[in-house]
């Protein structure tokens, strides 16, 4: 049974580039290897955080979208668990309405809910 | 209900229309930071319903994308100065 997924994950910033790149190239291989298939893969880069993390001020965001069977997920999570490198990961199945978002979001034509509603700002 | 004139739910009261359902929105995604913004006061904390005027349903999704958010780093659990 095959599901799709989001995930985004936080890379160690510490590191250096190809050192990143190493462990995206990982982290994509490893979906591969697990027989997922890759739909996007979009890296954010270097982003600052809203607070501080493990005595850190920002991180590599890398955001994927793939679609995978419901095992190899908890694998993908082992491993990402296990790697320091990788300092946070969030993974979603998508659901019936997340999976209508995102071919929305693909159109781009996800719904705006302010549009010159700037007096609701507080 | 609140007398203070000053007091930041002042003026919020008027618009009781979910924002998400009149918009047509069905999934509010974490990634979208501006729009959670909307929804939060000054420090950080999710406004409370009576407030934004947002159905149950879209109050439960909205606090589960602030809450995904906060997690990954992308907003604040507790911010001075938000905005």
């Amino acid at each position: 049974m095959k599901n799709y997924y989001e995930l985004t994950y936080i890379v160690d910033p510490v590191l250096e580039e190809d050192q990143i790149k190493e462990v995206i190239s990982k982290i994509n291989s490893h979906l591969e290897d697990n027989g997922a298939e890759i739909d996007e893969v979009d890296e954010w880069g270097m982003r600052k955080f809203a607070y501080e993390m493990d005595k850190k001020n920002s991180g590599y965001y890398v955001n994927a979208y793939f679609e995978a069977s419901s095992d190899s997920i908890e694998n993908l999570e082992r491993t990402m668990r296990i790697d320091d490198r990788v300092m946070r990961y969030l993974t979603l199945k998508y659901d019936a309405k997340m999976l209508r978002h995102r071919e929305l979001q693909k159109k781009n034509a996800v719904p705006s809910i302010f549009k010159q509603e700037t007096e609701d700002e507080d | 209900m609140i007398k203070n004139p000053s007091h930041p739910k002042k003026g919020h009261l008027k618009n009781k229309e979910c924002k998400f359902t009149k918009a047509g929105l069905e999934y509010i995604d974490y990634k979208n930071t501006d729009l959670l913004e909307r929804f939060m006061n000054d420090q950080g904390k999710i406004l409370p319903r009576r407030v934004t005027g947002t159905s149950a349903k879209y109050q439960r999704q909205l606090a589960r994308a602030i809450k995904r958010a906060r997690f990954l780093g992308l907003i604040p659990y507790v911010a001075e100065n938000l905005r």
